[in-house]
């Protein structure tokens, strides 16, 4: 499994393919995350800023995700499906290389967020779950990411197509009655403005939330992705 | 698409599959090596060591021909000696710190058998594999078939160059017409012929003649 990870991983790398993601990301930290928050509220705004970042790269990762998985040509996932062995081998790891890549991400999108939330002294566990909400989210971002693959979409344009609808009708139905079906994006970013208090009573729910929709989307994923050549 | 197809593959044996273009070769190939599922029926009973050459090696990826085969040793879980042993026997020491987009067709073919071989595998799935090769890799490919069937691998073969029908006990499977016709070797049958060789010769000559696909027999020493 380790080796499998290690050469996706590699092969995206080297292709350079992790450019596009790190340079958006780049750009938005310059641009926007770089600006602190500021006045009597800035430690309550700190908090908030994580799940900002956790919001917006939601898109981010499921584009890696799906270009990660896009960069072996078709000829070479046989290739390493004949030399893993088992059937369900590089479908695993090709999920934990997308995840591992958009945690790597997390962090340089992280980084600056982070140590502003240190330095105006926002508390400590607030923190952490802003931290903790970012690697939950990178799951179902990773799966959407994973839906739209070449495995499954051939197409490119098609699949370009299905993961912008995807990730824009997660939004809104996370808006009305339906929440239940999408990820709770609306919900983290609520608590996550409402104080440090809020986000931390909150956090229980929206994390079993993601990890129960991350436990179906993921388990059909894995039962679909494994009837495909 | 292929219908009521129903056949075994002998431990040990080599296979042929013939066929037009288009007619199935590849399909029925990849259903053997477990890479497509069959709609309906099952394949049993398949080795765990699976060794596949597709017909064009996927040269589009950014490896050296070095980092990708120790990649794919790493997933086979194969020591680097085995995978020296076989880069120098297919010749491909010197292609080693080459970039895989760099490589030319028969080059990339030779990589593409590498990585099947280097897991020593128990089934061997080569589609085209003459395709592009040099005259050397070409003329020393049937020997290495023979070598590694005799040694208990199940070999099947694609091979619209007719390079590997001169050996003798092979099998054929002709795909036509969306259906796949068993021609078992058994049809050719098999007769003793002694030959006296000098005794210090006898190992070499041994080697030979098994590489060839032939069964040899000795007198106890």
């Amino acid at each position: 499994m380790i080796a499998l990870v290690r050469f996706q991983v590699a092969g995206y790398v080297r292709s350079l393919r992790v450019l596009h993601p790190l340079i958006v990301v780049a750009l938005v930290v310059v641009l926007v995350l770089a600006h602190g928050p500021g006045g009597p509220d800035a430690a309550d705004l700190a908090v908030g800023t994580l799940g900002d970042v956790a919001a917006f790269m939601f898109p981010i990762w499921a584009w890696a995700a799906r270009a990660l998985l896009d960069t072996q040509p078709d000829e070479q996932r046989l290739l390493t499906a004949t030399a893993a062995r088992r059937p369900s081998m590089p479908t695993w790891a090709g999920l934990l290389s997308a995840y591992s890549v958009n945690v790597c991400l997390s962090v340089v999108a992280l980084a600056v967020p982070l140590m502003q939330a240190i330095q105006v002294g926002s508390p400590g566990h607030a923190i952490l779950m802003g931290c903790v909400l970012n690697l939950l989210v990178a799951v179902p971002a990773t799966l959407v990411g994973a839906w739209t693959s070449r495995a499954l979409i051939p197409d490119p344009g098609i699949s370009l197509l299905t993961l912008l609808g995807a990730v824009t009708a997660l939004v809104l139905l996370g808006i009305g009655r339906l929440a239940w079906f999408s990820v709770p994006m609306i919900e983290w970013l609520r608590a996550a403005h409402a104080g440090p208090r809020e986000f931390t009573s909150d956090f229980p729910s929206i994390a079993l939330h993601l990890a129960l929709w991350s436990g179906i989307v993921g388990a059909a994923y894995i039962a679909v992705a494994r009837q495909r050549p | 698409m292929l219908r009521d197809v129903t056949l075994s593959l002998p431990p040990g044996g080599v296979t042929e599959v013939t066929g037009r273009n288009g007619a199935g070769k590849s399909t029925l190939l990849r259903v053997i090596a477990g890479l497509r599922r069959p709609r309906r029926g099952v394949v049993k009973d398949r080795p765990g060591r699976v060794g596949y050459a597709p017909e064009r090696f996927p040269v589009d990826q950014p490896f050296t021909v070095r980092a990708y085969l120790g990649h794919m040793a790493a997933i086979r879980r194969v020591p680097a000696d085995a995978v020296g042993t076989w880069v120098e026997r297919l010749g491909c020491g010197h292609l080693l710190d080459v970039r895989l987009p760099e490589l030319s067709k028969g080059s990339a073919q030779r990589v593409g058998l590498t990585q099947a071989l280097m897991g020593a595998p128990d089934l061997l799935i080569l589609d085209e594999p003459f395709a592009g090769l040099d005259a050397a890799t070409r003329d020393a490919l049937p020997a290495l078939i023979s070598e590694l069937a005799a040694g208990g691998t199940t070999v099947v073969v694609s091979d619209h160059q007719r390079c590997i029908e001169a050996l003798p006990g092979i099998d054929r499977l002709h795909v036509a017409d969306a259906t796949v016709t068993y021609h078992p070797s058994a049809g050719t049958p098999w007769t003793l012929l002694e030959v006296e060789v000098p005794e210090d010769e006898a190992d070499t000559v041994e080697t030979k003649l098994r590489a060839d696909g032939y069964r040899v027999r000795r007198p106890e020493r």
